[in-house]
């Protein structure tokens, strides 16, 4: 047992005293430690505190409706479900996982291979986002993901998120358009646009959709809605904690506010019934109310169901669409260049009588063909019409009356009597994506053409071919002038109403020009486009319809230069066959629609084109007095009347009352009725 | 020091220890025991169980309960610490030391894993880690070694390297083994505590200027060995910010549920980062995280002046010690409080790397608790024994 010698302990004690200072000046920093992080940083971190456990869930805003004139719904949402994978929460797990969600779901290898390439290749924060992996599963595959929860792991979540419903499929779709989900680069794109116009507008997140085409793309805006916010407290794992009062009560939950509802000019029953009797497979069909310049019914075809386009749509769908060579994603209505064909004589007679070419009652005798230079211009029929006046020419549709026109006027009168009809550039219908068509003059030529004008293009243009060019939607443009003297810039919104029927927004018809003609002009017109559906030998006297007097034009437009043998349609192969026209508005004294048929690669107007458009004239005017009637019955204004006061409907009459509404070709009672 | 100004007699008894017999009266023991460091080491007890009670909240699990359970063990067994004079574990610290030795490569060759380390031998129902063990076993060698060695002889000055060769051996021996396991933080409180006793018995300046050296160098030469979660949890250190989902982590979760304490905390049960399981280990290592965030500046300033307090003891009771054994063990075991509480503090705080330390009395855990109700025993024990007629 060694004792301490004294002298150690003084030794021992400075040691201690050393050791008690080291440990002192250890707890002073300690203590300065945690004033600085507890006292003058203690803000900063209670508000990173906070951040940590609010998670701010997004409510969904319900997208504005899309309703026709009748309020009938087009474009709705529904609930649905989407799954999605959260990657950082499946860790390795995440192939086992996935293996399971392709079972569970029947993934398509597209499909399944999708997802794992995400697996793959996202880094950093992006593991941490939820990735869609399959968009709006059905009711069984819901209760099966459910059943098989806890084999899929924390990771796979299936959310609620309402859907885009489209009614009606592929029915006026071009018009619609169709939504699906924002990418990542867009999104920032977006973002950047929305902060650069300042204002409240919602910024858009991860996930969302948005409008893509058509009416959606255009009223993105309006239809949007401004989403809610629930705030909800979270553990370190990002589980929802129930019962957690650490949120105030009136923080919790900020409610979503439903975007604005279009009402269009489209009356269903005539868009469905044009639908149902229009037979083409590629084509337009239009009709605009006459005295406001409003569309009544688009049928554009062929479409894809934007149904599917709203993220169901796989890899290998979306390439036989983009290789479809009838090109279904085309708007044919306001993005394609057609001749116009014989339509477009009613423009060289207009210019002609004008501009003193044509004096009225003046004839040219047609002998089935049209010499120029050495150059032989054929007549449609063989055989010639002999001496033919500008009524029987239109009505006939002779070319050679127009072609001797052509030679006459030149081609930069007809081109600027083109223009003044509206051809050459846009109508001005408010979507995207609208092109101009063409309207060559001399300078057109000259700057584009070897060789620049050459006189013989006239008579090409004087019967619509050349360079002609019109879309659809133009020659409905045009002929609507022909008939009430408006250029009208066609719209199909009447108005846009908030979420509780408040009119935000109401769209007055537009005149962008009157034409400038004299009466007699547009009487000597007027004669021959009722002559084409009203006499013998007019190219539309098949389809005339009783009780109301229609006026239209035929066409026939060229698509291959005409070889030297005439053939049928069924003998040409489909991308070398004519397109058929027919433009026609009725009653032909006081105008109420204005009818335009496309019908691509089918032959001759008269038989593919106008029987639809007579149909559909036909239709539209029973359903206006049906409509009259039950306005009269009701004894208050129906749910929803153009908003022109309509004319007063032809004289109804008797006996004919009870018929139209069994006439419509066996179809139901169109659309929903009022409230 | 707070401990010294309630016992005024202390100096004058020191200088009267020379006289020292074996087998003081018992009455008079019993008023030497030094009841502040029961009282310092039952408050911080007690603070400890009821902060268990508000971080073991989101797990439903009653940690505290076993938490009092064991300080209740560990009572039993400091008092029977205390009544053994300590001079008794003079004769047994050889054999304490080869005991742990073997536990120790015991538990390399047959020990339980858990989340990759080998720490835990299971005897029966009863689990525990001789790596904690280990600690007692050190200081209690070391005090033998320097309280018989021939360097002891003050005429001889500081010692050399010759000197610190085989006490420097006895800690590095059981440190290397635990490292082994791995367990970077009780090797590294054996070092410190093995190191902080050598230094008090005292070591050549020049010596520790070489050491110094060698250790950096050693150190250097050592970082490519290190286990990758060892050398990320360094580099986050350094940059705690630059990583705060993965390895800074801890660092940053634990220094928001600090800081958001702000000054006078968020109330017992309150902390958010606690009841959501933002800390991690928030039972553990993370303990003084929940304090520090429910209780404010406010509670951790009384926490740090009751460990303060509990180390001033410890200082006064080792300067007071009767002979060389009992000294050294006072200096070892207020080391081991001391380091502890500093290097879990300091993780917590983030101005050390974060490292598996315990925060003593405050952390859950049986052994912990054992280990550290020994300690002070120990400590009581050579402060009732400080001096006899």
């Amino acid at each position: 047992m060694a004792l301490t010698p004294s002298g150690a302990r003084g030794e021992g004690t400075t040691r201690l005293l050393w050791m008690a200072g080291f440990a002192g000046v250890a707890f002073l920093v300690l203590l300065s430690r945690l004033y600085h992080l507890q006292v003058l940083r203690g803000d900063e971190y209670r508000l990173r505190a906070e951040e940590n456990f609010v998670k701010e869930l997004r409510v969904p805003a319900d997208r504005g409706l899309v309703l026709d004139r009748n309020r009938k719904v087009l474009v709705d949402s529904r609930p649905s479900y989407d799954v999605v994978l959260i990657p950082y929460f499946c860790g390795k797990g995440c192939d086992e996982v996935v293996s399971r969600l392709a079972t569970l779901l029947s993934f398509s290898f597209d499909e399944e291979e999708r997802v794992r390439e995400h697996l793959r290749t996202a880094r950093g924060l992006l593991r941490f986002r939820p990735y869609t992996v399959k968009v709006d599963i059905s009711r069984d595959e819901l209760d099966v993901i459910e059943a098989n929860r806890i084999e899929l792991s924390g990771a796979v979540d299936v959310l609620p998120t309402p859907h885009r419903s489209y009614r009606h499929g592929v029915w006026a779709s071009h018009l619609l358009g169709y939504m699906n989900e924002v990418g990542p680069e867009e999104l920032g794109k977006l973002n950047a646009e929305i902060e650069k116009a300042g204002g409240d507008v919602q910024p858009y997140q991860a996930r969302d959709f948005v409008g893509r085409r058509g009416l959606e793309k255009r009223y993105e805006k309006e239809l949007r809605g401004v989403d809610g916010t629930q705030r909800v407290v979270v553990d370190a794992r990002g589980n929802a904690m129930r019962e957690s009062d650490l949120i105030p009560e009136d923080q919790r939950f900020e409610p979503s506010y439903p975007g604005n509802n279009l009402v269009l000019s489209l009356d269903w029953r005539l868009q469905e019934f044009a639908e149902k009797t229009f037979p083409a497979t590629a084509g337009s069909v239009l009709a605009m109310d006459a005295r406001t310049g409003f569309i009544l019914a688009l049928v554009d075809r062929p479409a894809v169901d934007p149904n599917k386009l709203a993220g169901r749509i796989t890899r290998a769908e979306l390439a036989e669409i983009r290789a479809d060579p009838l090109q279904p994603e085309l708007f044919r209505a306001i993005q394609q260049h057609y001749h116009p064909g014989s339509t477009f004589k009613v423009v060289t007679a207009m210019a002609a009588l004008e501009e003193g070419t044509l004096r009225p009652g003046g004839t040219v005798y047609c002998p089935g063909r049209y010499t120029l230079g050495g150059h032989s211009w054929r007549c449609d029929k063989e055989s010639g019409h002999g001496y033919v006046d500008l009524e029987h020419a239109l009505g006939a549709s002779c070319d050679v009356f127009f072609y001797s026109l052509g030679d006459r006027m030149g081609t930069d009168k007809i081109a600027k009597w083109g223009s003044l009809l509206g051809l050459g550039k846009p109508t001005g219908l408010d979507l995207q994506g609208e092109i101009p068509g063409v309207m060559p003059d001399e300078a057109w030529h000259d700057a584009r053409q070897p060789g620049g004008h050459q006189h013989g293009m006239s008579l090409n243009i004087a019967i619509g071919q050349g360079d002609v060019n019109v879309t659809p939607l133009q020659q409905l443009v045009l002929y609507g002038a022909i008939a009430t003297g408006k250029v009208w810039r066609p719209q199909v919104v009447l108005r846009i109403e908030d979420p509780r029927g408040e009119v935000v927004k109401e769209f007055a018809p537009e005149v962008r020009a009157t034409l400038p003609v004299k009466p007699e002009t547009r009487e000597a017109v007027m004669k021959g486009l009722l002559a084409t559906v009203n006499e013998p030998f007019g190219t539309a006297w098949g389809v005339r319809i009783k009780d109301v007097v229609m006026a239209g034009k035929t066409g026939t437009a060229q698509v291959v230069k005409l070889g030297a043998k005439r053939l049928k349609a069924s003998q040409i192969p489909y991308f070398q066959r004519d397109h058929a026209w027919f433009a026609a508005f009725a009653p032909a004294d006081d105008p109420e629609i204005v009818v335009v048929v496309l019908n691509e690669h089918s032959g001759f107007g008269s038989s593919n084109a106008a029987p639809t458009a007579a149909a559909l004239v036909k239709k539209w005017l029973e359903l206006q007095e049906e409509d009259a009637r039950r306005r009269e019955g009701v004894q208050r204004p129906a749910a929803a009347p153009p908003p022109a006061a309509p004319a007063p409907p032809p004289p109804a009459l008797p006996g004919k009352a009870e018929k139209p509404a069994r006439a419509g070709a066996g179809l139901p009672p169109g659309g929903r009725r009022g409230a | 020091m707070p401990a010294r100004a309630s016992r005024p007699g202390g100096v004058v008894a020191l200088d009267l220890s020379g006289l020292a017999t074996l087998g003081a009266p018992r009455q008079r023991s019993i008023a030497r025991f030094p009841w502040h460091v029961a009282l310092l080491a039952l408050s911080i007890s007690g603070l400890g169980v009821w902060n268990l009670a508000s971080a073991s909240r989101s797990s439903h699990v009653e940690v505290w309960a076993a938490q009092a359970t064991w300080m209740a063990v560990g009572l039993g067994l400091a008092l029977a610490v205390v009544l053994v004079d300590y001079r008794l574990f003079r004769r047994g610290a050889w054999i304490l030391y080869g005991g742990v030795v073997v536990l120790l490569l015991l538990v390399l060759w047959k020990g339980r894993m858990v989340m990759g380390a080998r720490r835990w031998l299971t005897f029966g129902p009863v689990n525990f880690q001789p790596s904690e063990l280990a600690k007692i076993a050190v200081i209690l060698a070391l005090a033998r070694w320097f309280s018989t060695d021939r360097e002891s002889d003050p005429r001889r000055g500081p010692r050399g390297l010759a000197g610190i060769a085989i006490p420097g051996a006895l800690v590095l021996l059981p440190a290397l083994l635990v490292q082994r396991q791995p367990d970077l933080g009780t090797a590294l409180i054996t070092v410190a505590v093995g190191a902080t006793m050598i230094l008090f018995a005292g070591v050549r300046w020049k010596t520790l200027a070489v050491l110094g050296t060698v250790v950096v160098l050693a150190g250097a030469a050592a970082w490519p060995h290190l286990k990758p979660y060892q050398r990320k949890r360094v580099e986050t250190f350094l940059d705690p910010e630059g990583d705060v989902l993965g390895a800074g982590y801890h660092a940053t979760q634990s220094m928001i549920a600090v800081g958001s304490g702000q000054g006078l905390g968020k109330g017992w049960g309150q902390g958010t980062q606690t009841l959501l399981s933002f800390l991690p280990e928030q039972h553990t290592d993370f303990i003084f995280s929940v304090w520090a965030e429910e209780h404010g500046f406010a509670g951790t300033l009384l926490l740090l002046t009751l460990y303060f307090g509990l180390v001033g003891s410890g200082i006064t009771i080792a300067m007071n010690a009767r002979d060389r054994f009992g000294q050294f063990v006072a200096v070892g075991c207020t080391a081991l409080l001391f380091w502890h509480v500093f290097v879990n503090m300091g993780m917590v705080t983030g101005i050390l790397p974060v490292v598996g330390v315990t925060l003593p009395l405050m952390s859950y855990g049986g052994t912990s608790v054992l280990v550290v109700f020994t300690a002070l025993a120990m400590l009581a024990s050579v402060g009732t024994r400080r001096f006899v007629n």
